[in-house]
């Protein structure tokens, strides 16, 4: 397959213009760590290589702000934030391994356009309550900006928010602004050992409902894992306070928890498993009911029970059907390509809802040139 | 400003429309001159214009037949609903229905389980709080007419409040909707379970000023109450020295609950109007909230007087509640302090970098002259979003034409600092010939692309945010550049 490598917004403009003009549809890869995410592109036509769009534009930490091109390794990003004792809010993993390809490949915009969002969604939100605004190309090779570059903007539509998790569908990013957090000195992640899941569901809510701020709420293999932040003096309220509501149970202290939040957030547990990878969104207080329902070798939970990474034998799909028995919905995040195909790796759309979807699509790519069929046919 | 032209055909019609919607909400529809009265504003108040007719919902099956029949009928719609936003979001047409929903006030369910309200739109802000705080809970966002605006308008016009920094506006606290495309069609955009079922369609229905649809019901995330909130104050001789406070607490990695900036001419009206008593300040004043649990707050109010002190500052922290009262009553009268100078008020809102602040006050200062109006400034520092507040009076002439080109260079020179033109008022009528200034044609022929991807016919608030709204080309699939069509001879795939 053809490439095309565009090293700034021009030549992707370049590129778009080309690919109108041959009619020849263009696969949008940056680390490609992501890149067996989603339904496989549909297309007999190029790869547009966007990896040289890389490196950090402007980082004002007074600000809470930092620009950046789209193909910025995340762990560069995160190093340059790290030394001003900051970090981004909606901890996005790294999830190359877990996809089959090698580990520091994912990018900024990947994250931004996978919504691969950690542990601390829970208390930050996701990857669209951090992007403020972005510079892109659509599908008519248009250069186009939305949102701002401050923390606080309501002028016009909140295009942000819509690129967010639209994997690469509606327009190439060239820069993208977000908005980042002070990184607190100290974690400490109490583990509640030997729960039943409704136990600790039932736990990890009671922690999400009260004022400690939690920033990791995890149930894996009967551990429930409780991450705080911040200072020494307010960090030892916070846990002493955790242990009165988590009450007379084995509890360990431990300021190793990062490493397992971690390992969570990139789905680490099931890099070397013969499994499909499912994640299945619920509200969370039906996070017992799906934990019963699921027949899985191995499951683990998040979000105080409203993300659940589950593993299944391939090629099955009973995960979608337990999530929205428990009013949710679920993403296949890895199976082979056939299985891609035949079982929709996105929550399929009712008549109206697509016709919506496509007129969307279509506001941004009528000539459906990025990535078709990566997210449903025709989108 | 001047508000485009009505369509005569449609009102010729109106008796025919009344009776389309009588039949649709029997007891609801607002159809004579005096009724219309009540509808014909909203909380910006320099312009006036009566409805077609108001038509009052009680559920959402009017609310999708009152669509249905406007879009078959081509004729426009303006929602509604407790009719205060700043920036005329709600501002009613003589070719238009007004569609209020104050009328679905109901919250249909308080689910603590999964932290999260399921509401009406015409539920008011505040009266969500009222529902769960006996729980322990709050809803956050608090825009400052949150004893009356509503959820709907809330999410049209995605609304913050003075906690946003560390809580979010509007569309962070927004779990769902359930919304009505202006053909009558009924969709569900997220719910309970967070994120999105693919894409986030939600995302851009919150702040989109009533142009995509009409919200039905919200639901909306619920935070547990801080436990303890503390409050300081802080004067400054110098507006540097202020800005520069408010950037050593945040690099220090605080984030403050509130951190709300008046300047030396705010300050004084308030001294004047209602004595809170605050340190002379020639530069402005700081007035800082720290929320969380004891030690937290405690740690982090240690820190913040530290540093405002380190930047010259004479500081005063609040020991009880009355006090605490006392110090935020100055921030709280700044708009009736201000109102007693002048019979008529602009209350601007525009975002700037914070680090702009002092150099923004200056010519601000200088634009004063120039316009020959007075102004003060209350800023939200911690998330740079400024209100100047202009003082006016309408009754003298060209008094209010002034009063709207201070207020339309001072957006420009958020703009030009690098900021934008609304911070939470949204752009509405008020800033929508300024839509240019921030953004390129392509940046606005973007966003047009999706409200057509909406409502094609464009029907729903029209006038509002797009300077000029150009025709959607069918299905949208093509676009004209310099009156030619890219690749005319190609089929379109």
């Amino acid at each position: 397959m053809p490439t095309h490598i565009a090293s700034n917004e021009d030549e992707i403009v370049d590129a778009v213009m080309t690919a109108r003009e041959w009619r020849s549809p263009l696969e949008i890869v940056a680390g490609g760590s992501k890149r067996n995410y989603g339904r496989a592109v549909t297309t007999m036509g190029s790869v547009l290589d966007v990896s040289a769009l890389s490196g950090i534009i402007a980082y004002e930490p007074e600000e809470l702000i930092l620009t950046a091109a789209p193909g910025t390794p995340l762990a560069e990003i995160e190093a340059a934030l790290a030394q001003k004792n900051q970090r981004l809010g909606f901890e996005p993993g790294d999830w190359g391994p877990l996809l089959g390809e090698p580990a520091g490949l994912a990018t900024i915009g990947g994250a931004i356009c996978a919504d691969t969002n950690g542990s601390a969604r829970v208390k930050f939100g996701a990857a669209r309550d951090h992007l403020l605004g972005f510079r892109a190309v659509n599908g008519f090779g248009e250069a186009f900006k939305a949102g701002g570059k401050v923390v606080k903007n309501v002028t016009g539509f909140d295009l942000p928010k819509l690129v967010c998790g639209s994997f690469g569908t509606l327009c190439v990013l060239s820069e993208v602004t977000l908005r980042v957090f002070p990184k607190p000195p100290l974690s400490t992640t109490l583990i509640v050992r030997g729960v039943e899941p409704e136990e600790g569901f039932t736990l990890l809510r009671k922690l999400w409902s009260s004022p400690l701020d939690a920033t990791g709420l995890a149930f894996s293999r009967g551990n429930a894992l409780i991450r705080f932040e911040g200072d020494k003096d307010p960090l030892a309220e916070k846990c002493a306070a955790a242990r009165t509501l988590i009450g007379a149970r084995d509890v360990i202290e431990t300021p190793e928890g990062e490493v397992a939040f971690r390992a969570l957030g990139r789905g680490e547990v099931f890099v070397d498993e013969p499994f499909d990878v499912w994640r299945a969104i619920i509200p969370p207080a039906a996070a017992a009911q799906l934990a019963s329902e699921i027949d899985s070798p191995l499951w683990l939970a998040d979000w105080a029970g409203a993300l659940f990474w589950i593993a299944t034998l391939p090629g099955s799909d009973a995960v979608r059907d337990a999530a929205a028995r428990a009013g949710g919905y679920a993403t296949l995040v890895r199976a082979d390509e056939e299985t891609r195909e035949r079982i929709a790796v996105f929550e399929p759309e009712d008549a109206a809802r697509a016709a919506l979807t496509k007129r969307v699509k279509d506001a941004f790519d009528p000539m459906g040139i990025f990535n078709p069929g990566r997210m449903w046919d025709g989108v | 400003m001047e508000l485009l032209e009505a369509d005569t055909d449609i009102i010729a019609n109106t008796a025919d429309i009344v009776a389309a919607l009588r039949a649709i909400v029997p007891d609801g529809v607002v159809s004579d001159s005096a009724g219309l009265a009540a509808f014909d504003g909203d909380a910006l108040t320099a312009y006036r214009q009566k409805p077609l007719v108001t038509v009052l919902p009680r559920d959402a099956e009017q609310v999708a037949a009152v669509l249905a029949y406007a879009h078959a009928h081509g004729v426009p719609v303006i929602p509604r609903g407790a009719g205060t936003s700043l920036s005329g979001g709600s501002l009613p047409r003589a070719d238009a229905i007004l569609l209020s929903l104050t009328r679905m006030s109901r919250i249909k369910e308080i689910d603590y389980d999964n932290r999260c309200v399921v509401t009406e739109p015409g539920v008011t802000n505040l009266s969500i709080t009222r529902a769960v705080e006996g729980r322990g809970f709050y809803y956050a966002p608090d825009p400052s007419s949150q004893i009356a605006c509503t959820v709907g308008g809330n999410v049209a016009e995605n609304s913050g409040g003075l906690h946003c920094l560390k809580y979010g506006l509007t569309t962070n606290n927004l779990l769902g909707v359930e919304i009505i495309l202006v053909d009558g069609t009924r969709l569900r955009l997220g719910g309970k379970a967070p994120g999105a079922r693919g894409l986030d369609l939600l995302g851009v229905v919150a702040g989109s000023e009533g142009l995509l649809g009409v919200v039905v019901e919200a639901t909306l995330r619920i935070l547990p109450k801080p436990p303890v909130t503390r409050t300081l104050l802080a004067a400054f001789d110098t507006v540097p020295a202020a800005g520069q406070c408010v950037a050593d607490i945040i690099a220090a990695g605080i984030v403050p609950a509130a951190m709300e900036f008046m300047d030396r001419r705010c300050v004084d009206a308030v001294e004047a109007h209602c004595a809170p008593g605050y340190p002379k300040a020639d530069g402005g004043v700081l007035i800082i909230d720290a929320d969380g649990i004891q030690a937290e707050v405690d740690h982090a109010i240690a820190a913040i007087a530290d540093i405002a002190r380190r930047n010259g500052a004479e500081v005063r922290e609040a020991h009880e509640e009355t006090e605490r009262a006392r110090l935020w009553s100055g921030r709280k009268a700044a708009f009736p302090a201000m109102g007693r100078l002048a019979p008529d008020m602009l209350c601007m809102d525009g975002t700037i970098p914070r680090r702009m602040l002092p150099a923004v006050l200056e010519r601000m200062s200088a634009m004063s002259d120039e316009y020959k109006l007075g102004f003060c400034n209350v800023f939200h520092a911690g998330d740079g979003n400024l209100h100047p507040l202009i003082i006016f009076d309408v009754m003298k002439p060209g008094e209010l034409d002034r009063a709207e080109a201070f207020g339309a260079a001072i957006l420009r020179l958020c703009v030009e600092v690098g900021g934008v033109l609304t911070g939470e008022h949204g752009v509405g009528v008020e800033k929508r010939d300024l839509m240019p200034d921030m953004f390129s044609d392509l940046d606005l022929a973007q966003q047009q692309r999706l409200k057509c991807a909406f409502d094609a016919e464009r029907l729903l608030n029209p006038g509002k945010v797009f300077p000029t709204l150009s025709a959607c080309v069918e299905s949208g699939h093509m676009h004209v550049k310099d009156g030619r069509i890219p690749f005319p001879n190609l089929p379109r795939f």
